[in-house]
């Protein structure tokens, strides 16, 4: 269990719509930078990408999207070398990485977010908007692992009674097909079951309540009013103008001073939270454990 | 108190003339334990649903049920909703959420509770229960016996002073099934909840209950004491085979003190022993020796990280033989069943198929005029709409089988009772003439007379040159229909014998003829067995 799985479902949505919502729609190198440093922190620390090839995948996608921008882009007055008859650009290279970073910053976000809201925190979210959209995820998420493993077990009856093919594509494509409507069958009658249990519980007698484990502790507070305060001290100077980064045709950086540091250590500061936040819990730990 | 009361009760299904419950009559006093026997298709189930108004069956209804003293349709639908619970057969479709706490706080949140009220109910139930190492697991990862006992908690969490169960424990194997009456019967003597079920399982159920209910045909035979209404059981042959051991003993050998338990069953038999033989003629086994399906040495595991399932498994099946396989649950019975047929790969060791290793059986030669396997759940043999075109679809003519399905050519598989369900399933399983067929649980979800009528087949086949290797944990059927018994044990398969020798060596996972007559006669194992050495007959 980590420091971020303790907390209230809306607090863990608010921080990551803030800064998502803020990598994705401002292209400023220096943001960016670190967004993305503190996303793959992020992610390391609690190990929310569990195989390798997940990292591959996303930085694989990064240096495609850095080296096609530049080979597409004609603006950008810097030009670094000729590659057939197009001119390569510092500006263009520039963006391109910016670009592509946001992606890469995006993706980890979403890696470590949804490794954090488990369908039970989804649920929670949704239910406190509706309780009877909650109930239907609910109940999807029950069917998707129950359908499944009814497909398997048909297709095997039907293996052992001869009945089912591997042997050419066609074949599989039948079998697959009658394996469907079979299953289709199945999970209508299983569903007037279902809605017997249901309607024998009171379901559609009254209104429902969404029963919900997650309280909003005082970390909650601590943590939220936080990150709206740190967001707020990203956005003010954003909209002020004082984070303004243009590419083309030349890199022009806007500096306004107090306005723009204010801005700058804001926003790593809201990078940084979760990822002190992970690490105070691991050093608590580790000093409980001495004590022991 | 009456807490229950059917005045009269007459019903039959739209556009049917037959009434599928004729003029009955009865009532449950408040904290009683009730059981409802009777045969397939003897209206158990509409009763019960009677009794539940949001799932009371279409059809002309008359007469009365009253709960309470209150005419149940005049019973608003969350009092009755909150008063009277209801558990069925299968726990995989009457459970609603993906997760275990989700399915608990379903109906409580359906009552529109606060907060803190379903936290304390739920903590309550949980505990009670023993769901607290299971409470955080989704529904998928739970055995079958959790879902079931997931399904009653999360009926009584709203409280219900009424509770009827419509054959709760037939798909559970006997373990799990033991556990659950045992929290049933705790729960009705722990707080004199009124507890209504109608069961197949009636060994354990009937010395326990306090009002036995009988329907025949839709008539009530009686409603009383089990004791009192032995006499009128022992007038119906079929009512009698699913009664518990002891009481069919006592029934067969005209004993007026008609035993229920065990316990009873041994008092009973003591005075009968001192007179005549104690043990019946050996069973001898098979002549022919020649395998027909064999396992040398096998071992398989389903991922790599995880434990051996099989270890080190010998096993064969000899030609023309009825090889019944028991152990309990993770013993590794049914995936060595799935080797069989061909369904998982053993990393060592060899399965040999009539003669030909399994590597060299490629494509369908397995499965055709070879091998054969019936599932557990036979409704994943079905694909079609009517038991006709599933017939055509499978090739085959109805003539060729040893039982008969003609009167229900038209029917959806789906709307055939469970031992029809079996038969249909066994006529495609039938289908590519196997030489060798597999069953996998063929007992479950049967009364006591499916499963002679499915000995009967098994026996038909056998004459006809199947051989046969059962997986069941049914040691009843087993100790019926087998020419030989395994008990399998972590993977392995640990001693074998003929039905008599295997369960008289055996204590305690031995029929409960068996376990009746210990020390006082040998190698009794079967009603039958019983009956004849009381009798003073050699078999």
């Amino acid at each position: 269990m980590h420091a971020l799985d303790r907390l209230n479902p809306f607090t863990i949505t608010a921080y990551f719509l803030a800064v998502a919502g803020i990598a994705m729609f401002c292209a400023h190198p220096v943001l960016l930078t670190m967004t993305l440093a503190g996303a793959v922190t992020l992610c390391l620390v609690r190990r929310d990408v569990k195989r390798r090839y997940t990292h591959l995948l996303y930085w694989g996608l990064f240096a495609l999207t850095v080296l096609i921008n530049p080979l597409f882009s004609r603006h950008g007055a810097t030009v670094l070398l000729v590659i057939g008859n197009k001119p390569i650009s510092l500006e263009a290279i520039l963006w391109g990485l910016t670009s592509a970073g946001a992606v890469l910053a995006t993706l980890y976000l979403f890696a470590s977010f949804s490794a954090i809201m488990q369908s039970d925190k989804l649920l929670y979210l949704f239910g406190s908007l509706s309780p009877k959209l909650s109930l239907i995820l609910s109940m999807g998420l029950r069917y998707v692992p129950l359908l499944s493993a009814q497909w398997h077990k048909i297709k095997q009856t039907q293996t052992v009674l001869g009945l089912y093919k591997e042997d050419n594509v066609i074949d599989r494509v039948r079998g697959a097909l009658r394996i469907f409507w079979a299953l289709l069958g199945w999970a209508l009658e299983n569903g007037i079951v279902t809605a017997g249990s249901m309607t024998a519980r009171a379901y559609g007698t009254g209104k429902r309540t969404h029963y919900a484990v997650f309280s909003f502790t005082r970390r909650d507070a601590l943590y939220l009013s936080l990150a709206l305060a740190l967001a707020a001290g990203t956005i003010v100077p954003l909209a002020l103008g004082a984070l303004d980064f243009v590419f083309y045709p030349t890199v022009v950086l806007t500096h306004a001073g107090a306005l723009s540091w204010l801005g700058y250590l804001s926003y790593g500061a809201l990078i940084a939270l979760p990822i002190l936040a992970e690490t105070e819990d691991t050093a608590k730990w580790k000093y409980l454990r001495s004590k022991i | 108190m009456e807490i229950l009361t059917l005045k009269n009760l007459t019903f039959s299904y739209p556009e049917q003339t037959r009434r599928v419950l004729d003029d009955v009559s009865f009532s449950v006093d408040e904290g009683d334990f009730c059981v409802l026997a009777g045969g397939t298709g003897g209206g158990k189930s509409t009763l019960l649903r009677l009794c539940k108004p949001t799932l009371a069956p279409h059809g002309t209804c008359t007469g009365e049920i009253l709960y309470k003293g209150v005419p149940l349709d005049n019973l608003p639908a969350r009092e009755s909703a909150l008063r009277i619970g209801f558990v069925c057969q299968m726990p995989d479709q009457q459970i609603v959420c993906d997760k275990v706490r989700h399915e608990l706080v379903f109906g409580l949140e359906n009552l529109g509770l606060p907060q803190k009220e379903i936290s304390r109910r739920v903590a309550e139930m949980a505990s009670y229960f023993g769901i607290e190492p299971w409470f955080d697991l989704p529904i998928s990862a739970l055995s079958g016996g959790q879902k079931q006992l997931l399904c009653l908690a999360s009926v009584m969490v709203m409280r219900p002073d009424l509770l009827i169960l419509d054959e709760p424990t037939s798909q559970l194997d006997p373990i799990a099934a033991a556990e659950f009456l045992h929290t049933l019967r705790k729960l009705n003597r722990d707080f004199s909840l009124t507890v209504l079920i109608a069961e197949h399982r009636l060994e354990e159920l009937v010395p326990m209950c306090d009002k036995l209910i009988v329907l025949d045909g839709g008539r009530l035979l009686g409603a009383d004491t089990p004791r009192a209404l032995a006499p009128v059981i022992a007038a119906h042959p079929l009512l009698l085979a699913s009664m518990p051991t002891a009481l069919r003993v006592g029934c067969a050998l005209e004993d007026s003190r008609y035993p229920l338990s065990i316990k009873e069953g041994r008092e009973m038999i003591a005075s009968y022993a001192h007179q005549g033989t104690r043990a019946l003629p050996k069973q001898t086994p098979l002549q022919d020796r020649s395998p027909a399906l064999e396992f040398k040495n096998v071992y398989f595991r389903y991922d790599r990280a995880g434990h051996d399932v099989l270890e080190d498994l010998s096993l064969t099946l000899y030609t023309g033989e009825t090889l019944c396989v028991l152990g309990g649950n993770g013993s590794g019975k049914s995936t060595m069943l799935k080797a069989a047929a061909g369904l998982c790969k053993p990393y060592t060791g060899t399965v040999t198929v009539l003669g030909k290793r399994m590597r060299e059986l490629r494509g369908q030669a397995l499965y055709r005029e070879c091998l054969s396997l019936l599932p557990q759940d036979v409704q994943t043999a079905f694909l079609c709409n009517t038991v006709r075109e599933e017939l055509a679809d499978a090739k085959i003519t109805p003539d060729a089988l040893p039982f008969d399905l003609s009167h229900l050519q038209d029917t959806h598989p789906y709307d055939l009772s469970g031992g029809e369900q079996q038969l249909l399933a066994l006529s495609k399983a039938l289908a590519t003439k196997p030489k060798i067929l597999l069953l996998d649980e063929p007992t479950k979800g049967l009364d006591a007379e499916k499963k002679t009528a499915l000995a009967e087949i098994l026996r038909t086949l056998k004459a006809q040159g199947v051989s046969i290797l059962m997986v069941t944990h049914d040691v009843e059927f087993a100790a019926l229909c087998a020419d030989r018994c395994v008990l399998f044990f972590r993977g392995a398969a640990v001693s074998d014998g003929t039905p008599r020798a295997f369960f008289a060596e055996n204590s305690f996972y031995t029929t409960a003829a068996r376990r009746m007559t210990r020390g006082y006669f040998d190698e009794a194992v079967t009603v039958r067995d019983v009956v004849a050495l009381c009798k003073g007959e050699t078999v």
